[in-house]
């Protein structure tokens, strides 16, 4: 296997940082070593120093998050299967990201103002990738396709990073989440 | 401003601070010094004022602010985000319990809470200077609590024309779409605080959803009774 480019070794080593010790106490010097590259080197590709590589990191998993989500549930047919299958598992997913959970529990106010500022494009992704599924679902009349993306797509990220009182383990619950209350208005059962 | 600045207690901070809101000197003392630290936050973005300084802006003795806070600044700050809960929830309350039908009931919470928050100096000012701050109480797990104490206020609203279960995921929805579109304005597809664009979502998609949430099996004449009467209302 042909070593991982440089730009990405660095984020490797960034990631695995982050994961021991945390996004404010990650130093270019800590990077540097677990990498084995210089510090000149690391600050070749990200003249912004720390705080540079830091946002480039958290860009970085956000990618590998979503691409991660796109295979999980890329090979759903319908608009129904690929709601009901992506909700429960994106919410697991976050749970279960460890380094993720830490970071919001030690230090929430590094993080979010990073991810909220893709919010706008998080809500585009989704929004993309549920078109495709609205256009070939039978919609209810006056459905206008990009407002019913768009709002999907908003609720989608609501749901799977918060589920307030639903709970995503139980499908019976997911089904009457999706296909009540999400599609209720958008794509009614026949 | 609900849960901003780190509601620890849901359910307390719901029902508490309405029956501080009252006339007696005390409790306007206490707003008074309440009003004057939101003055201090929208300037500054900041809850760094002394106290010291707070019982002169607020025109009190500075023995007043500490017979009446006796926790301190942190005392001061669970107050201020109790009290702005409180104001928000009570111009919910009007709003929402004037409303004719379902949709307008919707429409007139998402619009109002939407309004109020955005126009919120102190709130502005302190999401502009830490972000962070107010962003840890509107994602992932803390926002559940602030989902959990805006439905448990909102749902008794709607269960005028839905079942308690679904009132109450209803009035959680609604929370939803306010922070979402808020936080996030997007490409104008939809302005949060507009009542002609809130009204055509809520009529077309939050309303059928609401109602499709009817519970299986028997104790179905509620919901039905709801559509029902939505619908007469809606064509009267």
């Amino acid at each position: 296997m042909l070593p991982a480019p440089t730009r990405q070794r660095i984020l490797e080593a960034a990631y695995a940082c982050v994961a021991r010790w945390g996004l404010s106490k990650t130093s270019i010097e800590d990077v540097s070593k677990e990498a084995g590259l210089s510090r000149s080197t690391l600050y070749r590709y990200f003249p912004g120093g720390r705080e540079e590589l830091i946002a480039a990191v958290v860009g970085w998993e956000y990618d590998r998050f979503f691409a991660r989500l796109y295979d999980a549930v890329h090979d759903a047919t319908t608009l129904e299967e690929v709601l009901e299958r992506g909700l429960p598992l994106a919410h697991k997913a976050i749970v279960d990201h460890e380094v993720l959970q830490r970071v919001l529990e030690t230090e929430p106010e590094l993080l979010l103002p990073a991810i909220t500022v893709r919010a706008e494009g998080t809500i585009a992704l989704v929004a993309e990738f549920l078109r495709p599924y609205l256009e070939r679902h039978r919609l209810a009349r006056e459905v206008d396709i990009e407002t019913a993306a768009d709002f999907l797509a908003r609720m989608v990220l609501s749901y799977m990073t918060a589920p307030g009182r639903w709970d995503l383990e139980d499908p019976e619950q997911v089904a009457r989440l999706v296909r009540a209350e999400l599609l209720g208005g958008i794509a009614p059962p026949d | 401003m609900v849960g901003v600045i780190g509601i620890e207690r849901p359910a307390v901070a719901a029902s508490r601070p309405l029956r501080r809101l009252g006339t007696s000197d005390r409790s306007s003392q206490r707003i008074r010094i309440i009003d004057a630290a939101l003055a201090s936050m929208a300037r500054t973005g900041r809850f760094r004022t002394s106290l010291d300084d707070l019982a002169a802006s607020a025109g009190v003795s500075r023995a007043t602010v500490y017979r009446l806070f006796p926790g301190g600044r942190e005392e001061v700050l669970a107050a201020i985000v109790d009290t702005e809960v409180a104001r928000l929830f009570s111009e919910l309350a009007v709003a929402m319990g004037e409303a004719a039908d379902l949709e307008a009931a919707l429409v007139a919470g998402i619009v109002t809470a939407a309004r109020r928050l955005r126009g919120h100096a102190a709130l502005a000012a302190v999401a502009a200077t830490e972000p962070g701050l107010v962003l840890s109480q509107l994602c992932f797990g803390r926002f559940d609590r602030v989902l959990a104490v805006a439905s448990e206020f909102a749902a008794p609203f709607l269960a005028r024309w839905l079942e308690p279960d679904q009132a109450a995921r209803a009035a959680e929805w609604a929370t939803r779409i306010v922070v979402s579109y808020l936080l996030t304005p997007g490409r104008g597809l939809l302005e949060v605080t507009d009542p002609d664009d809130v009204a055509a979502l809520v009529g077309r998609y939050v309303v059928p959803g609401v109602l499709a949430l009817h519970p299986p099996g028997p104790g179905r004449a509620g919901p039905q009774r709801a559509r029902q009467s939505h619908k007469e209302a809606t064509e009267s």
